[in-house]
């Protein structure tokens, strides 16, 4: 029998991505928790994070007593690293950092401590770290969202949902302009769009676009690459109606037109009572129903994302 | 300087070359956009901003889906000669039109083999129904369904197999060539 050559295969580097939304009970942290067991079921070594710092509840969603070890140990620095509060799932390669639920105020980490936390999850290693956000728009959480490879945006198709989806949208890419702006006119004119200080004046990044140019017109070149590398993906969960289907293309084209940002969609997952089902027992409704349509179009949403595909219209 | 105007087909989001059915599309999906009740839109713009979006896709509609006023229009952008034939609604079949360097320059990536869920995840996506695509094609939804539930031992044999995915893809807006031969591989009928 001939030897099995030495060399290791590559490994594809480490993908952080990001599950936020906006708006709570829109079934993030349960699409967090499929993503990860897919992603896991495709080989990749996955960490789930669950930063929904104060309300943390993916260990129930995949169906496990909240851990002893959690992200607020280490926050609080009961534990120096990173790898002892990532706890083992029943999954293979899926393992979990719970959230810190247990600590009052967590959701207010300060500046070094976040610097700390995202220094250290970068270096885990891992394929992909999946993180799940918290409701909100709070700099704790968009900077999660932004430090993402793969950055998704979770929506239902209701008012409220895709109104908060697109104010998280637009606070993480203030946010990123604003890191990234050369001067302090600038800085000054995102952070009265950031606060509504101006208005009517600047409703979208392009209106933004229009206000920086008139304080700083070199720095426009600058913020108009940051805002195309600015790259979020759409989830449209629980559609139940044809037309609710179509929401996530017509989210992108909006988004295009309208915001000037080039958002994509990933796909979309039927309302399913598979899904509550499974809740209710707490179970992982990718495993307890795998043939769902909701755990099957979240599988081709893993598979997808993978393999670097969106859904885009050709016409 | 005023900022330039967005020609017709932009606003449609579509290439010059686009067929009367592209432009069909096209404008159901514009004129979603701006639906009074419309979810992607009412956050992010006024009554005022919404109906004038909205008439600004209905007027490129008007003059792309009537040959003549758009190979006048087309003349005016320079896209034809006065002399040049106005082109009727199928001058240019799909699967061409969609794979011109001037069509819309979004590419549908799908996963190649593609497999009948893949199918239908896109073919949801676009809001299009099951009954419209046997309503355009002459297949039977039976047979729309066993492509899309992968039941190779019940679709027919590849050579008429190859025939119902190319008018599923042509009425999904996929192109229909490319996407029976992908399909058919994972068959072994490819």
């Amino acid at each position: 029998m001939s030897r099995a050559l030495a060399l290791p295969l590559p490994r594809p580097r480490r993908q952080i991505w990001s599950i936020g939304g906006g708006k709570g009970g829109i079934g993030k942290s349960l699409l967090a928790a499929s993503l990860g067991w897919h992603l896991a079921r495709l080989g990749k070594r996955v960490v789930l994070v669950d930063a929904d710092l104060g309300g943390a509840n993916l260990h129930t969603c995949l169906g496990l007593p909240g851990p002893s070890r959690t992200l607020g140990d280490f926050i609080q620095r009961r534990v120096e690293r990173i790898e002892d509060v990532v706890v083992d799932t029943p999954f293979p390669r899926l393992r979990l950092i719970s959230g810190a639920s247990d600590v009052l105020g967590a959701a207010n980490i300060n500046y070094q401590q976040k610097v700390r936390l995202l220094n250290r999850l970068r270096a885990l290693d891992v394929d992909v770290l999946l993180i799940d956000l918290g409701a909100g728009t709070a700099h704790n959480i968009v900077d999660f969202f932004l430090l993402a490879d793969v950055s998704l945006l979770a929506v239902v198709p209701e008012p409220t949902s895709i109104e908060n989806g697109y104010r998280f949208i637009k606070s993480a890419l203030y946010r990123r302009l604003r890191s990234a702006a050369p001067t302090g006119a600038v800085r000054d004119v995102i952070d009265a769009s950031l606060e509504g200080r101006n208005g009517h004046a600047i409703r979208s990044p392009l209106d933004l676009l229009a206000a920086v140019e008139a304080v700083d017109p070199a720095a426009v070149a600058l913020l108009r690459r940051e805002i195309a590398e600015f790259h979020p993906r759409f989830v449209v969960n629980q559609v139940r109606s044809p037309a609710d289907m179509a929401v996530g293309h017509q989210l992108v084209t909006a988004c295009a037109r309208h915001l000037g940002i080039r958002a994509s969609y990933a796909g979309h997952v039927h309302y399913d009572d598979a899904v509550w089902r499974a809740v209710r027992q707490r179970r992982l409704f990718a495993v307890q129903e795998p043939d769902s349509p909701a755990a099957q179009e979240v599988r081709q949403i893993a598979r997808s994302l993978v393999e670097g595909e969106t859904l885009a219209l050709t016409w | 300087m005023s900022a330039p105007v967005e020609t017709h087909y932009a606003v449609l989001g579509i290439g010059p070359r686009a067929t009367f059915e592209q432009v069909e599309r096209a404008y159901r999906h514009a004129a979603g956009l701006y639906d009074e009740d419309a979810l992607a839109t009412y956050s992010l713009l006024d009554s005022a901003e919404r109906h004038a979006a909205r008439a600004r896709v209905e007027e490129a509609y008007s003059v792309l889906r009537d040959p003549i006023r758009r190979h006048e229009y087309d003349v005016k952008l320079g896209l034809a000669s006065e002399t040049s034939p106005p082109p009727g609604p199928a001058a240019v079949p799909l699967a061409a039109a969609a794979a011109a360097a001037g069509a819309r320059p979004s590419v549908v990536v799908l996963p190649d083999p593609v497999t009948g869920a893949d199918l239908k995840r896109f073919r949801e996506s676009r809001g299009i129904g099951l009954r419209e695509i046997a309503t355009a094609s002459k297949v039977g939804v039976r047979y729309l369904e066993y492509i899309e539930a992968d039941r190779s031992e019940v679709l027919p044999a590849p050579v008429y197999l190859r025939g119902f995915l190319q008018e599923y893809a042509r009425a999904v807006g996929l192109d229909p060539k490319k996407t029976a031969e992908s399909y058919l591989v994972r068959m072994g009928g490819g």
